[in-house]
């Protein structure tokens, strides 16, 4: 599959501190991608240095198969994290400024703004001053400035922050209608519940470096494996006391158990029917944060708590 | 450098400010208060020329005719020279001694206070030979009708002495002339009489390009922190590089400069200033005729001392986001101004001294005082060329190190940085721009 982006063996330190640490990356065409991690873990570095704000120390981006550069730059639209408005600027000429800057012409900036204003019922605000709208405003202006070049890759750096869920479910609209023409959404967040329901793959940061990547579906597969919900008649320490059990949670009158790897599943409720009386079984299918847990656990970086 | 995006820039500075009211209210305020300031020293002057009620008390019997004779005189001879009068009329009132001169005092200083009579003049022989004379008023501090009175005073005491010396009358008349020392200012281009307008004139441009150093210096260092408070920096340099996000804030604020100095100029032109002076000043000293090449070195040095100041105030926002933060730091650039401010007036007295060549070569001091050595002065073409190109390596230092900082302290938010943090930020690896060639299969 052709890439949107594509990193190899990126890396960045300020100083002493390592901000991202050998990280490579495949950011297929057409993708909804997400890059998750806690705060700190190295994401708006890596996003920054993609967006050629800041430039790796070692390793190679490339942008649609191209160095990165500033001709690529025009064709990336990128809401950071930390974003704002001149505050007394005209929302008119506000949004003039940043398609200027993204070198669009006056005449194609004036239809495309015209356009967005009418869609997302802006249009009276035209004249009025930032500072005169409501914060809710304020991000759809933002949203607006980052598609005005009508760009092929969409970084969005926490952009569901601050935003009422009637504007989350507005803005997660626009981003799979985005989609749908066949744009590339980058999606970096903490928050894994929103990345489970829109990201197709992920990759999982923490501590400056990738310890997780994958679609989500496979992901999910592959970690189910081990993961089992019991109905059982036996207390919560005669289940851990079980042999191949790895972890064991009692939720709802039922356990989740954890197999150890390699422990065989067949042979683990055989043995358990043998002395037990069981109700019921499934397989759970597991939450995105309890992969990402395990993730770091086994990595060994597991004193850093996902808020 | 993006030209294209580096001008979008240029634009949203200088349309963005120009639009302000604040801007306006600066703009048209100064020439106001200027002008303001004008007409209360032309009204002020107008009063001087009121009527003053003078009670001489001549105890020396011989004086009071003289000295009204001689102030009628001055008076006529002002009224000839300049069309309008000018200075105060005198009249004067002769009062014989009520009991003794004490009790003369008292009564006149009751006369005084009550506002019939402006002052009075004792002339006592004895005070006389210690050659002073006494005058009691509400008001001793107005000048002209003093130094008047004074030198009618003089004039009679010298005519008086002569003929008890028994020497002609005429001789008194020449020994009135007084000598003139007329300065010229030498050029190449041959000498010029200096009347004092030039000098005032330079003095007038160098408070107002050390003023607006301040004033846009500071604008550029509020417009760096703004962006960084509002949260708008990491949307722009997304598109636009840090270096020109700086060079395009730096030249809009200085184009906002210079618009307000078109607009100062459009006014004093339009709002005839010159008659305006030439009520003020009296004729001799003229309307000060500003010279082309001042105006041109004025702009040249204006020019290079803001972008260097302009590179200092960036230097110094650059990792702060409040104002407040940014305060100790900013110190730094006024220091630098006021001392440029405050050598002045040594430079002033010798122009062509050691002490002015090293204060128009220090970067920091340089525009201020090499315009001033070229208003009242002739430098050597060398110095002005070596201070500019003192000025213009210096601020391309100043601009790179600034740059540095301002690329990563854009980014930086939270606690305040200490000193040695932005200084490592300088040191920080900007990266490899050219990026390793990967082959793509394809």
């Amino acid at each position: 599959m052709e890439t949107a982006i594509q990193l190899t063996n990126v890396s960045k330190a300020f100083g002493k501190f390592k901000a991202v640490d050998n990280l490579s990356l495949n950011v297929p065409r057409g993708a909804m991608f997400g890059l998750l991690g806690p705060n700190g873990a190295g994401k708006t570095t890596s996003i920054r240095m993609i967006m050629n704000i800041t430039a790796p120390d070692t390793g190679a981006i490339r942008i649609l198969g191209n160095p990165m550069d500033r001709a690529m730059q025009n064709r990336i639209g990128y809401l950071p994290e930390e974003r704002g408005l001149y505050r007394k600027m005209k929302v008119i000429d506000h949004l003039y400024f940043l398609a200027a800057i993204k070198e669009v012409g006056r005449e194609e900036a004036k239809k495309r703004i015209a356009d967005w204003l009418d869609k997302m019922e802006l249009g009276p605000w035209l004249n009025k001053k930032v500072d005169e709208l409501s914060k809710g405003m304020q991000q759809k202006i933002q949203f607006i400035a980052t598609i005005v070049h009508d760009p092929d890759i969409l970084i969005l750096d926490e952009p569901f922050s601050g935003l009422d869920p009637i504007n989350v479910a507005l803005m997660r609209d626009y981003f799979l209608e985005f989609r749908q023409r066949g744009k590339t959404i980058v999606f970096c967040t903490h928050v894994l519940e929103q990345a489970e329901k829109l990201c197709d793959e992920i990759t999982l940061m923490a501590r400056s470096r990738k310890i997780l990547e994958g679609s989500i579906k496979e992901l999910k597969h592959r970690y189910s494996q081990d993961l089992l919900r019991i109905s059982m008649d036996a207390s919560l320490e005669e289940v851990r006391a079980l042999s191949g059990v790895a972890t064991v949670k009692a939720v709802d009158g039922t356990f989740v158990v954890g197999l150890n790897p390699g422990t065989d599943r067949r042979e683990f409720l055989r043995r358990t029917l043998e002395r037990y009386r069981i109700d019921a079984f499934s397989q759970k299918e597991p939450e995105l944060e309890e992969i990402y847990l395990d993730a770091v656990k086994s990595a060994g970086i597991e004193d850093r708590v996902i808020e | 450098m993006n030209w294209k995006k580096t001008f979008a820039v240029v634009r949203r500075e200088y349309i963005e400010r120009v639009r302000t009211k604040a801007f306006w209210i600066a703009t048209l305020l100064i020439p106001i208060l200027f002008l303001g300031y004008v007409a209360i020293q032309v009204a002020l002057s107008r009063k001087t020329s009121g009527q003053r009620e003078l009670v001489v008390v001549d105890l020396t019997g011989k004086l009071y005719k003289p000295l009204a004779a001689e102030l009628a005189d001055t008076e006529a001879k002002q009224k000839k020279e300049a069309s309008g009068s000018k200075g105060p009329h005198w009249n004067l009132v002769e009062r014989p001694l009520t009991g003794d001169l004490d009790g003369t005092k008292e009564a006149l200083r009751k006369e005084v206070l009550a506002k019939k009579i402006s002052g009075y003049l004792i002339l006592e022989p004895a005070k006389l030979e210690k050659e002073s004379i006494e005058y009691y008023s509400t008001t001793v501090s107005d000048y002209i009708a003093l130094s008047q009175l004074q030198s009618a005073m003089n004039r009679i005491w010298l005519r008086q002495k002569m003929a008890a010396r028994g020497l002609p009358a005429d001789l008194a008349a020449e020994l009135e002339h007084r000598l003139d020392l007329k300065p010229f200012k030498v050029t190449e281009k041959g000498a010029s009489e200096e009347k004092g307008a030039g000098i005032i004139a330079a003095i007038v441009f160098l408070i107002l390009m050390y003023s607006t150093f301040f004033m846009y210096g500071y604008q550029v260092m509020r417009g760096v922190i703004e962006e960084k408070s509002n949260r708008i920096v990491e949307i722009i340099v997304a598109s636009v590089r840090p270096v020109e996000l700086m060079v395009g804030k730096i030249v809009g604020i200085g184009l906002v400069g210079l618009t307000q100095y078109l607009v100062w100029s459009l006014v004093a032109m339009n709002l005839s200033l010159p008659a305006f002076a030439g009520m003020m000043s009296g004729g001799d000293l003229g309307v000060p005729r500003i010279p082309v090449s001042m105006l041109g070195y004025f702009i040249l040095f204006f020019i290079l001392g803001y972008f260097l100041y302009a590179s200092v105030y960036t230097m110094i926002a650059a990792p702060f986001n409040t104002d407040q933060e940014a305060q100790q730091l900013a110190m730094i650039p006024m220091v630098m101004i006021v001392g440029g401010i405050a050598v002045y007036p040594a430079v002033m007295n010798n122009p062509t001294g050691g002490m002015a060549l090293f204060f128009s070569l220090f970067p920091f001091t340089a525009s201020l005082i090499m315009f001033l050595r070229t208003a009242v002065s002739e430098p050597p073409v060398w110095q002005i060329l070596l201070c500019v190109a003192i000025l213009i390596s210096t601020t391309a230092a100043l601009a790179w190190f600034a740059g540095r900082i301002y690329r990563v302290g854009i980014l930086m938010y939270g606690k305040k940085p200490t000193i040695p943090e932005i200084i490592r930020w300088a040191r920080y690896s900007p990266g490899k721009v050219v990026q390793p060639e990967v082959k793509q299969a394809g």
